[in-house]
């Protein structure tokens, strides 16, 4: 089959990027696989694609920044949606374009934005699959009616946990939509796995506040003061950094807790340390959970929804916690960090436990619902000898319609709200 | 988009590096390592090492061996394919130096070499290598009491008790703060000095760099910390600033890692 993924920016650091062109790379054994950027900033991506995936990007921002369709608002992509600043009706555009000329089978639209626009404007005979990397309770009830009305249009919606699926089931009415799991795959590390005697505690992602790497910081404190030789490591960039440097000052612990800057990818690091660690209030699944535990380490999380609980399994390969309570956590890596046989064992543990993330199992089911979902939108190719074309023009016409309706319906709402403001 | 060559590497304890890269063309390919030289200065030291068909499947290895130690400074790595073709410069792939990570435990024997392999800002591989005949390694930092207080271990040369350690303001070499190094009680070339910001404070503003005289009528060491996984150090090990009467004082390691002082006016 013939696969089209539709990401954000390519060129950026992050969960999305990373899963997606995990699961591109293997799809792309297989399969023609292209990933389409909306958006481009610089000359190479900070991971390598595949060689076998294409990338190409609709907006280049170090030329078209200042294109006049760039300071003009977004009309598809959802006001209400996280990125709706950085879309335009240059976007608008150069997203319908490539979609109306994609020679995939099957298009995967990898943000909420995103896959409304694949909802709205995907060629008739094109497969729709939505993923979503946040989760529904998290998105503001502005986006959660965007996307109810527009996710109508998609043929798969898959979240990252079980726990978002039951929700999207229980709260979207989507007839006709699949709603699936798919968990992001991790692959197989190359370097040695961890062997649990090095004295690091590591930690990555991007210095953003849900994260809780104060939190993080706040409980090593702990550590430090029963195991001076011990160090904490922070890997990533972002607007708590001053915040986090500060709050390290303030509690003397320069001599233990680093902000190291961004690292990708973070294998070699991971297995320079023997526990990982991640605080957040919130983690929609929980990447760096999975790729630390791969390399061997065993994980310390708080039990935030929706991801680390699907992950860790408490005091086997790693320990959940309660959300915000650092003394807590503090405890719970003390225990890690003061029985080294306790430690190894459970690093032997999430390098099992973590197997379930291996490409091998995600892109098998991945595989199938593609494939499910390309037969479901009847394999028929644009101008493809077959019968009852004109039945089904006027199929793809009415179908068309309805989301353009919806569409002109949705930015007039829009307009309207503006002018109330 | 074409595909990038990306080069693993390997360290091991005695220091030897394993690159290992699949490049697309290869008759009698080498590894290049080019001492970066100073602006606007050529080219002098090069160390080529030869790539070894590794296994099947294209993969290539060379090995730098521990000895000969390489000259200090930043060493970039290029793939020459073939004696006639030009050469390449490489980007890392995995970089796998966990060995290092622990590097300060171990003993040091004279002289001390130090290679940590590195992303450059530009995204490169390169080799940041120091060659010192004695070092002495700064651990932990202590601002507590009005004082600045280190504790370093020195490698490659004997500490005795007339030991001291001296500042001296990098503008003028002659204005130098000294101080005591005291041995600590577990010895193995350990040692602590204090110095009270007040001191900094009073022989003015300028950049103050640190060095141990082990003995009496021995050459000064610098301290500096080098014998970690971390090549470029400034932006990682940052220390709090002290304000006193006047005088902002900030530790800080130096792009070479050395260590050092930054005393500026307060106002």
């Amino acid at each position: 089959m013939k696969v089209s993924f539709l990401i954000h920016n390519a060129y950026g650091i992050g969960g999305t990027i990373t899963t997606t062109f995990n699961l591109a790379g293997a799809l792309a054994e297989r399969h023609e696989v292209e990933i389409v950027s909306v958006l481009r900033h610089r000359e190479h991506p900070h991971l390598t694609p595949h060689p076998g995936v294409r990338l190409r990007a609709l907006v280049d921002l170090r030329r078209e920044r200042d294109h006049p369709l760039h300071r003009r608002p977004a009309q598809v992509f959802p006001a209400a949606e996280y990125r709706h600043r950085q879309y335009s009706e240059l976007t608008d555009r150069r997203i319908a374009e490539s979609l109306a000329d994609t020679p995939a089978d099957v298009v995967i639209g990898t943000r909420p934005g995103l896959n409304v626009h694949l909802a709205v404007q995907a060629p008739r005979h094109v497969a729709r699959v939505g993923q979503e990397h946040l989760t529904l309770d998290n998105h503001s009830p502005a986006l959660r009616t965007a996307l109810r009305r527009a996710y109508r249009g998609l043929d798969v919606l898959t979240t990252v946990t079980e726990a978002d699926a039951a929700s999207y089931r229980r709260k979207m009415r989507l007839p006709g939509v699949r709603v699936e799991a798919l968990p992001n795959s991790v692959p197989d590390p190359v370097l040695p796995t961890a062997d649990g005697t090095a004295k690091v505690v590591v930690a990555a992602g991007r210095l953003v506040p849900v994260k809780r790497f104060d939190l993080i910081i706040e409980a090593f404190a702990r550590v430090a003061a029963e195991f001076p030789d011990w160090q904490l490591r922070i890997y990533g960039k972002g607007e708590e950094q001053d915040r986090l440097r500060g709050l390290i000052e303030r509690l003397g612990l320069w001599n233990n807790v680093f902000l190291m800057g961004a690292a990708t990818p973070m294998e070699a690091e991971w297995v320079k340390g023997s526990i990982g660690v991640a605080a957040s209030d919130f983690e929609p699944f929980g990447m760096t959970l999975v790729e630390a535990m791969r390399c061997g380490l065993p994980f310390v999380s708080t039990d935030c929804p929706h991801g680390p609980r699907e992950i860790i399994k408490d005091g086997e390969d790693g320990r959940l916690v309660p959300v915000g309570d650092s003394a807590a956590f503090g405890e719970a890596l003390l225990g890690l960090v003061r029985d080294d046989e306790l430690r190894r064992r459970m690093g032997r543990a999430a390098l099992d436990n973590a197997r379930r993330f291996a490409p091998g199992p995600v892109v098998a089911r991945a595989e199938g619902m593609l494939q499910e979902a390309i037969e479901a939108r009847g394999g028929d190719r644009p101008g493809a000898p077959s019968g009852g074309g004109v039945h089904r023009t006027l199929v793809s016409q009415g179908h068309a319609a309805r989301d353009l309706a919806r569409a002109a319906a949705s930015s007039a709402l829009r307009t309207v709200r503006k002018g109330r403001r | 988009m074409s595909t990038v060559l990306r080069t693993r590497c390997t360290v091991d304890a005695d220091g030897r590096i394993t690159f290992r890269l699949s490049p697309p063309e290869a008759a009698r390919p080498e590894l290049v390592l080019v001492l970066r030289p100073r602006k606007g200065l050529p080219e002098e030291t090069i160390h080529t090492l030869v790539l070894e068909p590794d296994g099947g499947e294209g993969e290539f290895r060379a090995v730098l061996e521990p000895r000969p130690a390489l000259a200090e400074g930043r060493w970039d790595v290029y793939l020459r394919p073939g004696p006639d073709s030009g050469r390449e410069r490489l980007r890392p792939g995995p970089r796998d130096v966990r060995v290092l990570v622990d590097g300060g435990v171990r003993d040091r024997p004279s002289p001390v070499a130090v290679r940590v392999p590195y992303t450059t800002k530009d995204g490169f591989l390169a080799i940041r290598a120091w060659l010192r005949t004695a070092h002495a390694e700064a651990g932990p930092l202590v601002l507590a009491d009005g004082a600045m207080t280190v504790r370093a271990r020195l490698h490659g040369a004997e500490l005795t008790e007339a030991a001291e350690v001296s500042l001296r303001l990098r503008t003028d070499k002659d204005t130098v703060l000294t101080v005591p190094a005291r041995a600590a009680a577990d010895g193995g070339g350990t040692f602590t000095f204090t110095v009270a910001h007040a001191q900094f404070a009073g022989a003015g503003s300028g950049i103050w760099d640190a060095f141990l005289r082990p003995a009496a009528d021995a050459t000064p060491v610098r301290i500096g910390r080098l014998l970690d996984d971390v090549a470029d150090r400034g932006n990682v090990f940052v220390y709090p600033r002290v304000t006193v009467d006047g005088a902002v004082v900030r530790p800080y390691y130096t792009v070479d890692n050395d260590l050092s002082v930054e005393v500026t006016d307060a106002a």
